[in-house]
């Protein structure tokens, strides 16, 4: 199979995949020696965290990118808001009363202009993108470490919510129970 | 060569706000050290991480049927009682009334499955039953406050028999109306993605969602008007009862976020009666009590157009819909609020009590 030569990120997962399970490969002979019975899983930690981490780095490049959005409307705002300060501010005279009116000018104008870029829709949209972004981030993290985890034969995320998730059910009937119980026992004295 | 004139009362202002920056510390104590709430109260009753507080008496003589104040999920109770001059529970204590809290804790990763069913259902209710038999009454008061107002309106309008009267302030209840920043933030947010993620929704990004909304009245000039007034020992307390409470707001359960933000906010499910708690429709219509809603005219964190809604939606013949010209900490725990707002909520409460 080729990767297509104008697609280097396609290129870089290929190659770093193809290179982990080729090294995998070639040291699974001797780590299958020295590794006894559940340690075993160990030696192949490093292939799953690699692919986790390839794909990755796709998601940084675009969380970068709606990053650099974000930034780039703050600091479009704070552009915005601070040349029609400096305008208005010719106009204040410099004295005590000055001081105050520019403040009050300089205040007002920065949140009018922040509110209307919190209130657009542009804003809005590319920061859920940016926080989707980082969720598939902190999935990926979550991923990784899951693998140690399940090595060090411990529970992992998933397996620690199934518990929480029981629980929470249990505590629910147990609830339910408890005051069906109370019904009938007002019931009875009364 | 030219000179450059300055008035001398900005340079006194100058080196007077310099010096108040350089004593702040030496003058105000450290804010996560100030002491808030003030009126004495027992935990009458605990489930997980849930309170009920019940505060004591300060008449001889009390209305016959509790009011139970049902807080929000975000921040925590104590705003209530923040100051003993701007304390809406004292005040109502002062007034004969007998007040009751709920306290919702801190949930931790444990509590990530609770829903509206388990708050509206299990602890509402569940505080509701203790205290009726308590008080030996069949129905109580129930007050709810900004999310807490949005419980309220669930919780009475799935178990009707047991409210005597609501009183809401300021609800969060159609979503779509909301005009506040934080509203267009939810419009594309995928809480299901964050949910399962994250879990709870944790503080830090509760923050940020506060800190859009009039950041640079809130994130400045609150700050310079503080070291402006180091020497003024009642705003510096007062300044500093308020920025520890709102430093203070406990994660929100994963499963109540994604069921308020899809419930409440994307899909305005209240408002229409399409909600479903707990397997029950919740309708509005079923609001058949006197109804008391307050809303803020300068409200920036529920706006009044979100509240007003629910006075039209409900059944009840007896309602009443009040704006006030404060905002929505101010109709709460100022000295507004102790005037104008608590003593017409007493009337109409005595009346109906």
């Amino acid at each position: 199979m080729q990767t297509d030569s104008n697609d280097p990120y396609g290129y870089y997962k290929k190659a770093a995949v193809f290179w982990t399970d080729m090294i995998t490969m070639m040291s699974s002979k001797p780590t299958a020696l020295s590794a006894v019975g559940p340690l075993r899983n160990l030696s192949t930690n490093m292939k799953k965290i690699t692919a986790e981490l390839t794909e990755a780095n796709k998601e940084i490049v675009e969380f970068n990118n709606f990053l650099i959005e974000y930034y780039k409307q703050l600091s479009e705002t704070w552009t915005n808001a601070q040349n029609e300060v400096t305008a208005k501010a010719t106009e204040i005279p410099q004295n005590e009363e000055g001081t105050e009116a520019y403040k009050r000018i300089w205040i007002d104008n920065f949140e009018n202009y922040f509110t209307g870029l919190f209130d657009s829709e542009k804003f809005s949209k590319n920061y859920n993108k940016l926080i989707s972004k980082e969720l598939d981030l902190m999935k990926r993290w979550n991923a990784v470490m899951d693998i140690m985890l399940k090595s060090a034969n411990m529970p992992t995320k998933q397996e620690i919510d199934e518990i929480y998730e029981e629980l929470h059910s249990l505590k629910k009937k147990i609830s339910k129970l408890e005051s069906s119980t109370k019904k009938s026992e007002k019931n009875d004295s009364e | 060569m030219t000179q450059n004139k300055f008035d001398p009362k900005i340079i006194g202002e100058f080196l007077n706000f310099s010096r108040n920056v350089a004593e702040a510390p030496m003058k105000v104590s450290i804010p996560h050290e100030v002491h808030i709430g003030s009126t004495q109260f027992d935990v009458v009753y605990r489930e997980d991480k849930m309170r009920l507080l019940h505060f004591k008496p300060l008449t001889s003589k009390q209305v016959k049927t509790p009011l139970l104040i049902v807080y929000a999920i975000i921040n925590r109770w104590h705003i209530f009682d923040i100051d003993p001059k701007k304390s809406w529970v004292k005040n109502l204590l002062e007034q004969g009334f007998d007040v009751y809290m709920i306290d919702w804790g801190t949930p931790t990763s444990l509590d990530k499955f609770l829903g509206f069913d388990d708050y509206v259902n299990n602890y509402l209710d569940n505080c509701v039953d203790f205290i009726c038999d308590e008080a030996d009454v069949k129905k109580i008061s129930m007050q709810g406050y900004c999310t807490g107002g949005t419980l309220a309106t669930v919780y009475s309008a799935l178990h009707p028999e047991k409210i005597k009267n609501l009183i809401v302030t300021a609800p969060v209840i159609d979503g779509w109306k909301d005009t506040t920043v934080v509203s267009n933030l939810t419009k594309s947010f995928d809480v299901d993605k964050f949910v399962d993620t994250i879990g709870n929704m944790p503080p830090e990004f509760m923050y940020y969602c506060f800190s859009i909304l009039k950041p640079f009245e809130q994130g400045v000039e609150k700050y310079l008007k503080f070291l402006n007034n180091i020497n003024n020992e009642k705003f510096v307390d007062s300044f500093l009862k308020i920025e520890k409470w709102l430093d203070e707001t406990p994660p929100i359960p994963g499963q109540l976020f994604k069921e308020w933000m899809k419930g409440i906010y994307q899909d305005n499910l209240l408002i229409q009666n399409k909600m479903f708690v707990g397997n029950r429709q919740v309708s509005l219509e079923n609001l058949n009590m006197p109804i008391f809603t307050q809303v803020a005219v300068g409200d920036h964190l529920v706006s009044p157009e979100c509240s007003m809604p629910l006075h039209y939606a409900v059944s009840s013949t007896d309602k009443t819909l009040k704006l006030y010209p404060t905002g929505h900490v101010g109709m709460i725990a100022s000295s507004f609020s102790q005037k104008k707002v608590l003593p017409e909520l007493g009337q109409w409460l005595k009346e109906r009590s």
